[in-house]
């Protein structure tokens, strides 16, 4: 799963990623906030340049990547409205990729190999067990939004996610 | 040699140095030829609270604001008040408050305010009905040669355009005047932002974008107008309809905050893949006159108020707003309200 941790120092924060590989790097290229210079009021924190590093973070380590260190930021910076836009668009992003299948909403998702002989490797919570118990493998997108509890955006995202952790295919 | 007192007697403006309970310790010429002896009284008045509302000089005391300035109506006259320095040598904290006759600039404003509105009203009433014929043609049973049929459609999207401009103007003179007020009634938030998608469902399958809500039925009502808020929600969503490409995607969410448990504000959102807002623009988005130097995908500038209204309605229910955006990914309008509990 993915995971990471928020490490501050007194002059900077620097979010970093342990994703993937086992050593744990700094993200520096990516999600590398730099504070201001220490001024007269301690209190005033520097914003993150979030447009400039979600822009970086995009195109060098994807949209789940990404999406995972701004949910993390969240934590940091809980009083940045700006912050819960970027989420979103991300988000947005995601949702946007998995429409641009070329079956679109008539797409039908399928719960893959690994899944079926593997289940206890994914950890799903609620709504996302819910999705996959609607799967069969004849009901396309359009028809899971219908039958879906969750609002269509939500849906979709789920979806998105549970084919990035390879649980369902979307066959082309 | 001390000049301050001679010069402040030259000074145009009256100047009073004002204690929190109202009396007066200091005076130049101009304040006394202003507001001669009957100053005292209603200087009193102003500090006085009466059923539970403080006067206006309280404002000057509580907040902090280096610079803090107000319009207040004394004997017929506007005057607006600005608060020149804290004074705390005396027995009592007091203020320094320059006291300017504004009264004809402000019935000028108010003229140009009412002037504008009235043009704009008269302008909205023969625009609907243009808008109502060719929508009638366009949804008639009628085979359109597709040439006509395109340029109808033309002719609706510029008048749906024209309205848009029209109501930012009128909307941006009731700013302007004083007269935006915002009703106190509870809002479903969900059937709120529901109705918003709704609205522009068929203008975002016609430039083939998905616009789509991405919030639960489970959302906490807020204080304030229904109209207001469907008005800057739609405002928001009229905007990423400009600069999002086709199969691009427009989500409306809301989320909810909490505090202790209870919920404490609503977030609300607006997102799209549109082609995003340069950094440097960021900060200065919601001004008023203010367009994105990134040009509409639809054809068509505006009059550069949509933002600035938005922010407005927002601030007027206690909220606030931010934006977020990736150039070449998208943007988010953020909108945060604060949930009020009754007592």
């Amino acid at each position: 799963m993915i995971g990471h941790e928020v490490v501050e120092s007194s002059s900077r924060r620097v979010v970093e990623d342990s994703l993937g590989d086992l050593t744990t790097r700094r993200l520096e290229d990516s999600i590398n906030i730099n504070y201001a210079p220490m001024s007269a009021n301690p209190i005033v924190s520097a914003k993150p340049d979030w447009s400039r590093l979600v822009g970086d973070s995009l195109k060098q380590r994807g949209t789940w990547r990404t999406y995972a260190k701004l949910f993390e930021a969240r934590r940091a910076y809980p009083d940045d409205l700006s912050l819960r836009g970027y989420i979103e668009i991300v988000r947005n992003t995601i949702v946007r990729e998995f429409l641009a299948h070329p079956k679109g909403m008539q797409a039908v998702p399928k719960l893959s190999a690994e899944f079926m002989s593997n289940f206890d490797r994914f950890n799903l919570n609620a709504q996302e067990g819910y999705l996959v118990s609607l799967i069969d493998g004849r009901l396309d997108v359009q028809k899971l939004l219908i039958l879906s509890p969750f609002d269509p955006f939500n849906t979709i995202f789920i979806l998105a996610k549970l084919q990035a952790e390879n649980a369902i295919t979307v066959p082309q | 040699m001390n000049y301050a007192p001679a010069l402040l007697d030259h000074l145009p403006n009256a100047i009073g140095v004002i204690t929190e309970n109202g009396a007066i310790e200091y005076r130049n010429h101009a304040f006394d030829e202003t507001f001669g002896n009957d100053a005292a009284q209603w200087i009193k008045e102003a500090a006085r609270a009466v059923a539970g509302e403080r006067g206006w000089l309280h404002g000057f005391f509580v907040d902090n604001d280096d610079l803090r300035s107000t319009d207040v109506e004394i004997e017929g006259r506007v005057y607006r008040i600005d608060r020149i320095m804290r004074v705390n040598e005396g027995e009592a904290p007091a203020v320094a408050l320059s006291f300017e006759d504004v009264t004809r600039e402000r019935e000028a404003e108010q003229a140009k305010s009412d002037f504008t509105a009235q043009i704009v009203h008269d302008l909205r009433g023969p625009l609907s009905g243009i808008q109502g014929t060719l929508e009638f043609i366009l949804s008639a049973d009628t085979k359109l040669d597709s040439m006509y049929a395109d340029l109808l459609q033309e002719a609706q999207r510029e008048s749906e355009r024209m309205m848009s401009l029209i109501n930012e103007i009128l909307d941006f003179s009731k700013i302007r005047s004083g007269n935006f007020t915002v009703e106190q009634e509870p809002i479903r938030v969900a059937g709120v932002l529901k109705r918003a998608v709704r609205s522009l469902q068929s203008v975002a399958a016609r430039d083939e974008i998905f616009l789509i809500s991405a919030h639960g039925r489970d959302v906490p009502q807020i204080i304030g107008s229904v109209e207001k808020l469907t008005q800057a929600v739609i405002n928001l969503i009229s905007n990423s309809l400009k600069f999002t490409p086709q199969k691009g995607l427009i989500s409306v969410g809301a989320q909810i905050e909490r505090k202790n448990d209870a919920p404490d504000a609503i977030v609300i959102t607006v997102t799209d893949s549109g082609m995003g807002i340069k950094p440097d623009e960021l900060q200065t988005i919601f001004e008023k006159y203010k367009q994105s130097g990134t040009k509409s995908l639809r054809g068509g500038g505006g009059t550069g108020l949509g933002l600035y209204i938005v922010k407005q309605i927002v601030e007027a229910h206690g909220g606030d707003m931010s934006v977020a955006s990736v150039e070449g990914v998208g943007t988010s309008m953020v909108l945060r309200f604060p949930v009020k509990r009754a007592a």
